[in-house]
């Protein structure tokens, strides 16, 4: 993306010439290697390249946005040009681009070969029957905004989802894999750890049993849950929201630090500029047990600012406050300890999905499997089935004891909310909540 | 960068194994909640190239002539494994002329105003959004194929809230109308789903008859279509009739496109007639690998990925259907499913199914009250076995692809 800045900040002047008006330009320029694999070999392969541009006015309960395909000067000028249209202001003259149509920078180095390399050796390894599908993703998108300096951000995201037969003692069984992470030097060596960690041999699980029950949230899957029950209810377009209407309330216990922070860059959900161009910051959601700080957007933003989580699933959708990583700090308790403290009850460390019910204040997360606990002590696997209940009573069960090792959590990956689907994440320690209903599921 | 160079391309690199996908289209949508009024306009292009290269398929797709051809060599150097080319349709026909596309009305507060009425005041229209769009689609191949056809599509979301005294629920509906606006039975829906969970009322029978409203019926329909499409249907599939006499499945949708994301015409495909299998769908590479040839279900969701095989427009048919107020009265002891509460579940391996709902009791064909949560469990064999009236009241939903159902009756199912 070869954009003149001085002159898009010129083409949006006109719409942000009133107080509280917002004007930006967004463009992003995208190349995704996806790969099949089945049982070892690469069933199909595929490459994509897009570029587009999003340009959007917003002035009290108003909105405009416009997306063309191309991130070249003409698609820029034909949708700041509708922009301006819609938005009532002077149209932008028609121009031929100087530089007419360009085409995009070449594909970035996406490793065509090291990661099949390594992928093929893992997967011979621990899951050598298969139906997995890997994606690796670079972005770089690019804000212009009007009174504010441009901004550009990349990243490079991979995903690797789907199945595998897993040797089991009572036989072969499928299990659910995923694993998103950004690509760093060491992401390879924890895709094969995590590979070996879901392959182990398991017990045959008995179906969970309805009924409430005491749980521990092992491996960073507490994660998944704030996610749902923290960081949704706290994003600054939620409405209703049961948390909202709680600002510096006592929620939970006071050794319950929960933040959302996008600048984690070894976690999924992480970059250095949010889709409107802020610098993010990480925001407290729970602080010693009260509830924090919302989510914004520029849209939503207090007298402080935007807090960097306006966020987009790409450039033909407009920015919306969303979460990005969600991050537990650690306690003091060891595993050993929670056990205990556990006594009689669940002990999950994977969850394949929640949802979050925000009028009605309920979520659910289902969860694959599950550890029964007696007495302290681990007893048959359990699975799956489906944790649920009401926010507020949820946090307040919260033990005071939390885990001091942080782990994260690399099977949540994508949240979709509104038909938009982003990458998030979260780390945490082990949680102990009281008395969360459980029921059985397929 | 023109499409003839793509295709000469294409066709160096595979001769006469190729196909070149070009889709442009351009929708407009106005989404309106308490506090917001947001109108979007979209104008997307985008191309893809599948070809047979060295024995093995690949696939490329871009914004942009241009970008494609920068990616195709790049898609080349993927590591892929060999599989035979699919037999590729070969016709010609033009593409049909273009219609501007509308902005679409603005229907939130007659939309609000209905859900009020429908819930006597208990929901209210939290948002909704509204988009019309259309798309033209261009299929070439090194077969000599070369098809043009556009869509109109109408459709949206709506999103309530329910409120009963201090407990509320939220629902949000996908839609999709065919011309006019449906808005008394959007509200219907809206109306039901957000306020049947505020009832106290958990299933008061733990099995009974199931009267399946139509939207519940088509997602059950929509979550059991990958039997209809896998290579390897479960072995339960195989033992003879699999639904109750009288039932058909069928999927057609020669009314909305002549062509599938392949160019393959369209055609009705019975899948299942007088509760046995008869048929199967196919995209060129399924019908490949099985011997045969497609059934015209080669699906594109859109350009960024390849096509595969899908149902198009998949739905229930009777073959004396009943009207929905008998088939209402014929329930002695039962609940009927409104709406669901969560996605379906089913494991097609191991013959099972979970749906959970929210509804009203039945007894003697008359409502006794709403029931706030109910899960029905059990075999999809039997379920589908012990479907034993289907109404007249056939209604298409937006699942990932259309599904229709009418008002649904299976004989027995267990409830929690």
């Amino acid at each position: 993306m070869d954009w003149d800045e001085t002159a898009i900040q010129r083409w949006l002047e006109p719409l942000a010439s009133r107080p509280g008006e917002l004007a930006e330009v967004f463009g992003e320029s995208l190349w995704e290697l996806t790969l099949e694999w089945r049982d070892g070999a690469v069933r199909e392969a595929g490459l994509r390249q897009e570029e587009g541009t999003g340009a959007r006015w917003r002035h009290a309960g108003s909105e405009q946005f416009v997306f063309v395909a191309g991130t070249e000067e003409a698609s820029v000028r034909e949708a700041v040009r509708a922009l301006r249209a819609a938005a009532g202001r002077d149209t932008l003259p028609i121009r031929p681009s100087r530089a007419g149509a360009s085409l995009p920078d070449g594909p970035p180095s996406l490793d065509q070969d090291r990661w099949p390399r390594r992928l093929s050796a893992a997967f011979a390894r621990h899951a050598p029957r298969h139906r997995f599908r890997w994606r690796i993703r670079e972005t770089e998108r690019r804000v212009v905004a009007a009174g504010q300096p441009a901004s550009v951000a990349r990243r490079r995201l991979l995903s690797l989802e789907g199945r595998f037969t897993a040797a089991s003692r009572p036989g072969d069984e499928e299990r659910d894999f995923s694993f998103h992470a950004p690509d760093a030097d060491a992401t390879a060596a924890e895709l094969k750890a995590a590979l070996i960690a879901a392959g182990a041999a398991r017990d045959r699980a008995v179906p969970a049993l309805a009924g409430e029950s005491d749980v521990v949230l092992a491996e960073g899957s507490a994660a998944v849950l704030f996610h749902e029950i923290l960081a949704h209810p706290l994003e600054a377009d939620a409405d209703p929201s049961p948390l909202s209407a709680l600002p510096d309330a006592r929620v939970a216990v006071s050794e319950l630090e929960v933040h959302d922070d996008p600048r984690r860059l070894d976690l999924f959900g992480g970059y250095e500029r949010d889709d409107e161009g802020t610098a993010p910051r990480a925001v407290r959601l729970v602080h010693s047990g009260r509830i924090g700080s919302r989510l914004t957007d520029r849209a939503h933003a207090g007298p402080q600012g935007s807090t960097g989580h306006g966020r987009r699933a790409g450039p033909a959708e407009p920015p919306l406050p969303r979460s990005s990583n969600l991050v537990v700090a650690a306690g003091s308790a060891t595993a050993e300890e929670l056990l205990r403290r556990l006594g009689n009850g669940l002990w999950i460390e994977e969850f394949r999905g929640g949802s979050v019910d925000l009028a009605g204040g309920t979520f659910r997360v289902a969860f694959p499997r599950a550890r029964r606990v007696r007495r302290g002590r681990f007893a048959d696997e359990v699975g799956p089935g489906v944790l649920a209940g009401e926010l507020l009573p949820a946090l307040e069960n919260i033990e005071p004891v939390v885990g001091r090792d942080v782990r994260v959590c690399r099977s949540l990956g994508w949240c979709a909310r509104g038909g938009q689907v982003i990458p998030v994440q979260g780390a945490a320690p082990d949680i102990l909540i009281r008395r969360l209903a459980v029921r059985p599921a397929l | 960068m023109t499409e003839e160079t793509l295709c000469g391309e294409l066709e160096r690199r595979a001769p006469g194994q190729w196909e070149l996908y070009r889709k442009s289209a351009e929708s407009r949508q106005i989404e309106t909640s308490r506090s917001l009024r947001r109108v979007l306009w979209r104008r997307e292009e985008g191309w893809a190239a599948r070809w047979w290269e060295s024995g093995a398929p690949r696939f490329a797709a871009a914004a942009a002539p241009g970008a494609l051809a920068l990616a195709i060599p790049q898609a080349a150097l993927l590591p892929a494994a060999g599989d035979p080319p699919p037999e590729w349709p070969s016709r010609a026909s033009p593409m049909p002329a273009e219609n501007p596309v509308e902005p679409p009305p603005d229907l939130f507060e007659e939309l609000a105003r209905a859900v009020a009425a429908a819930s006597r005041g208990q929901a209210r229209l939290a948002f909704l959004g509204l988009r019309r769009g259309k798309a033209a689609e261009r299929v070439v191949n090194g077969a000599g194929l070369d098809v043009g056809q556009r869509h109109q599509t109408f459709d949206g979301v709506a999103q309530a809230i329910g409120r009963q005294g201090s407990r509320a629920h939220e629902v949000r509906l996908p839609f999709r109308w065919r011309e006019a606006p449906e808005i008394e039975a959007l509200a219907r829906r809206l109306s039901d789903a957000a306020t049947l969970p505020l009832a106290d009322r958990p299933a008061p029978f733990a099995h009974g008859q199931w009267l399946l409203d139509p939207g519940v019926a088509a997602g059950i329909l929509a979550a059991l279509a990958p039997l209809f499409t896998a290579e390897r249907p479960p072995r339960w599939m195989g033992r003879g009739r699999i639904a109750a006499p009288g039932l058909a499945i069928a999927d057609d949708a020669s009314g909305d496109a002549p062509f599938d994301g392949e160019g393959v015409p369209t055609r009705r495909v019975l899948l299942v007639e007088d509760g046995e299998i008869a048929g199967h769908l196919y995209d060129l590479r399924a019908a490949t690998r099985a011997g045969t040839r497609s059934t015209g279900h080669g699906v594109r969701p859109s350009f960024r990925t390849p096509p595969s095989v899908s149902p198009r427009r998949l739905f229930f048919e009777a073959r004396t259907p009943a009207a929905p107020e008998p088939l209402l009265a014929s329930v002695r002891r039962g609940l009927f499913a409104a709406a669901l509460t969560a996605p379906v579940h089913v494991d097609l391996e191991r013959d099972r199914y979970e749906v959970e709902f929210t509804g009203i009791s039945l007894l003697a064909g008359r409502a006794q009250g709403p029931v706030a949560g109910a899960r029905a469990a059990g075999r999809i064999s039997e379920l589908l076995r012990r479907i034993t009236g289907l109404s007249t009241d056939l209604q298409f939903f937006a699942a990932p692809f259309l599904t229709g159902a009418p008002t649904v009756l299976v004989e027995r199912a267990n409830f929690e």
